[in-house]
């Protein structure tokens, strides 16, 4: 434990000085890097932990970023009060995800939660859209900080002090029934654990950083549109990022969500047009077939080979 | 072995420093430009072209801002919003543009206005016609100054079609009923309010079904059934993606009414070839210069070196917002020159400034002005700071129309049917179709 912090510490420090030695567009990227790693983070503890595979978490990550942009564009509501406002929204949001998952599991439930984004995007367009621009969506929402090194610190913070938080959380009894969940479901009910307040206790969590990341992304990006949320597109980078960096782990997801952005990033010079998104999804494909268990597993036996042969564990990181 | 690690250390320093030098020197020689947009469709590439052909004029011509070479740099959006936001990013912060071109639709543009806002950049819309843009300017002008669209917003693009609701669709033909075939798209939804809102009370045309439809979309029988079924005189068909598809499967299976409305596909030469021959007896609504459109000398000059240059490859033809392009970065250099650069304090005033009178037998034909802050087109009674400075009243004397109306007729040809100042062709509804 001590030397996981140790290393947790290190990456703080690394970054946090990264601002020093990178140019202002690669902290840009990075932004992005960070704000998928949240997602990544808030789909994995649902579907990496429970096992329960959610293809509509931009329902969730919609509802934080048009309620609080809707707040603060529509209303004037500080960003301060925004923000909470719409975490509170969606995690009643998740309240609505979770109904399925007490009757449902497996594809069934992972096309129900495509059927939420889709409803969602819907529901945008057509609902009282004076209040969110309909199809063109709001454009001028307030940003909290300008520049890109002022939102690199506040983006790796919040990442970060999520990232914490939730390895933190999956070392305690809590998180070890989480994943006991994902591998027999049936066996934690044997033992007398309520696996129906587990799950919802997931599904929170999960809507809670979900709600986070898209309440303070919408104020990154100063504008939102349905398009760019409730996108089939949208969903495989958050599940990409998790499988390739690694899911059931905290650091996973943010490996994976770094390398998908910065690999998309850097193809851009070289192949400027539509090319490099053919390009990007092989290298993905050809990563995750050859590893399925992702980055963290890759880097896992890259340790166990340098350390001589010892064979390690991942560890719960 | 250390004298010739030090030999190659000293190599290596004297070869990185002397492509610093030559790196610094070409960057004093250029001015670095960027185009955002969408490298996969027409419309994106003809406002790639534009400019590129606009630029190597300019550089052929002794350069710019005193003899210095324009260099441009491209960012793809693929017509994704967030891929837009870093698009923006990556030629900002990395590429450190002094202007920027776009050729991208609504949403997109909505999408990264932000960070124009953020860093300042001049920027010069060519295809998005978004109002709610240049509301931005009415609101805001000091924030938003920097942004220029050079194609009609969608309100003045409306207003004139609502005349031609009137004249011809409601007057002429004495269609009261119609049918909306709406695609499942941001624009779709867009066009679809100004058409029940705007288009149908004005001219008096009732909207008796929506048809909302996924823009992939193989099979339009039963949408071309239900919309027969509902006793409606005329299809207002809505469709940007895959437009040709809902063309050419109207024309074979001959349905028994009427299409006109908005339709991308046929804004461009390619319509007739996409839709294998079948997209005759459709019109639809387009910015101007579109296929059709009699063009003046300067404008022709344009279109046939384009042609010569990219003649075999799509879009052969350029679409409107390819000469847009090519005129804009014109006029945006123009000002730069008057301006002494990009500083938005000087460029800003002097960009307004540009006036581009393009005539055809006598007459103002075309106009690349700009409306200035405060000043009031007098039909709508509203400002329209930095758009296009469009003309929607006849005789079409003070600008450019904000839009015409297309015929595709059954030979393949094209025309323009709407307003009459510009029409070289008559109305038409297919040939299977009982009047």
């Amino acid at each position: 434990m001590p030397r996981l912090l140790l290393a947790w510490a290190a990456f703080a420090v690394i970054m946090l000085l990264l601002p020093q030695v990178v140019s202002p567009g690669t902290l840009r990227i990075i932004i992005f890097a960070n704000f998928l790693a949240i997602f990544a983070m808030s789909w994995d503890f649902i579907s990496g932990k429970t096992g329960y595979i959610s293809f509509g978490h931009p329902f969730l990550i919609g509802i934080g970023a048009y309620t609080s942009a809707i707040l603060s564009y529509r209303f004037g509501v500080p960003v301060s009060l925004s923000i909470p406002l719409a975490v509170l929204a969606t995690m009643i949001g998740g309240t609505l995800f979770f109904l399925p998952a007490l009757r449902i599991k497996g594809t069934y439930f992972a096309l129900v939660t495509l059927a939420f984004m889709e409803l969602m995007y819907q529901l945008v367009q057509v609902i009282r859209p004076d209040l969110t621009g309909g199809t063109r969506g709001i454009s001028g929402i307030k940003t909290i900080l300008s520049g890109a090194v002022p939102n690199f610190y506040l983006s790796f913070g919040l990442m970060f002090a999520i990232a914490l938080a939730l390895w933190l959380l999956s070392r305690t009894r809590i998180g070890t029934a989480l994943d006991a969940i994902s591998m027999n479901e049936e066996a934690v009910s044997g033992s007398g654990l309520n696996t129906t307040r587990l799950k919802l206790f997931a599904f929170m969590v999960s809507a809670l950083v979900a709600g986070l990341g898209g309440a303070f992304y919408a104020h990154y990006l100063g504008s939102i549109a349905p398009r760019a949320l409730f996108d089939i597109n949208f969903v495989f980078t958050i599940i990409v990022s998790a499988l390739i960096g690694g899911s059931s782990t905290v650091i996973g997801p943010i490996i994976g969500a770094y390398f998908m952005t910065f690999l998309l990033e850097y193809l851009r010079p070289v192949l400027p047009g539509s090319e490099r998104y053919l390009v990007y999804g092989l290298i993905a494909l050809v990563l995750y077939v050859y590893q399925p268990k992702g980055i963290m597993e890759l880097l896992r036996k890259l340790g166990v080979r340098a350390g001589g042969g010892r064979t390690g564990r991942a560890g719960n990181v | 072995m250390r004298k010739s690690a030090a030999r190659t250390g000293l190599a290596a320093l004297t070869l990185s420093l002397s492509m610093s030098m030559s790196t610094l020197a070409f960057a004093a020689d250029t001015v670095k430009i960027g185009f955002i947009g969408s490298f996969a469709s027409d419309a994106g590439r003809s406002t790639l072209r534009g400019a590129e052909i606009a630029i190597e004029e300019l550089n052929a011509a002794g350069g710019v801002l005193g003899g210095k070479t324009i260099q441009l740099v491209k960012a793809d959006t693929g017509e994704d919003v967030t891929e837009g936001i870093k698009a923006y990013e990556y030629l900002a912060e990395t590429e450190k543009v002094e202007f920027i071109v776009s050729g991208d639709v609504d949403d997109v543009s909505l999408g990264w206005l932000p960070r124009m806002v953020e860093y300042k950049i001049p920027t010069l819309d060519t295809w998005t016609s978004s109002i709610t843009i240049i509301d931005k300017l009415v609101e805001d002008y000091d924030s938003y100054r920097m942004y220029f669209m050079n194609v009609a917003s969608d309100e003045a693009l409306a207003t004139l079609y609502v005349d031609f609701g009137k004249d011809v669709l409601a007057g002429k033909m004495g269609w009261k009923k119609t049918v909306i075939l709406q695609e499942d798209t941001a624009f779709g939804g867009a066009i679809n309010g100004l058409v029940t809102g705007l288009l149908a009370p004005e001219a008096g045309i009732e909207v008796i079904d929506t048809i909302v439809y996924d823009p992939s979309t193989v099979d339009f029988s039963p949408i071309f059934s239900r919309a027969v079924d509902s006793g409606a005189d005329f299809i207002y068909i809505i469709s940007s993606v895959n437009s040709q598809v809902v063309s050419s499967q109207y024309v074979k299976q001959q349905v028994p009414l009427a299409m006109t409305g908005v339709n991308v596909a046929a804004l461009g030469q390619e319509y007739w070839e996409d839709t294998g021959g079948s997209g005759g007896g459709i019109s639809t609504l387009s910015p101007v210069p579109s296929v059709g459109f009699s063009l003046d000398p300067v404008s022709q000059a344009f279109a046939d070196k384009y042609v010569a240059k990219y003649g075999s490859e799509r879009p052969k033809y350029p679409h409107f917002n390819g000469f847009n392009a090519y005129f804009g970065v014109k006029q945006a250099f123009a000002a730069a020159e008057e301006a002494g650069g990009f500083g938005l304090d000087a460029w800003v005033p002097a960009m307004e400034n540009q006036d581009l009178i393009l005539e055809k037998d006598g007459q103002m034909w075309m106009r690349y002005g700009f409306w200035k802050p405060g000043e009031v087109e007098e039909r709508t009674g509203r400002t329209y700071p930095h758009n296009l400075r469009f003309d929607i009243t006849p005789p079409y004397d003070d600008g450019a129309p904000s839009m015409v109306v297309v015929q595709w007729y059954e030979d393949g040809s094209s025309k323009v049917v709407y307003p009459p100042k510009y029409a070289n062709g008559e109305f038409q509804v297919p040939s299977w179709v009982k009047q």
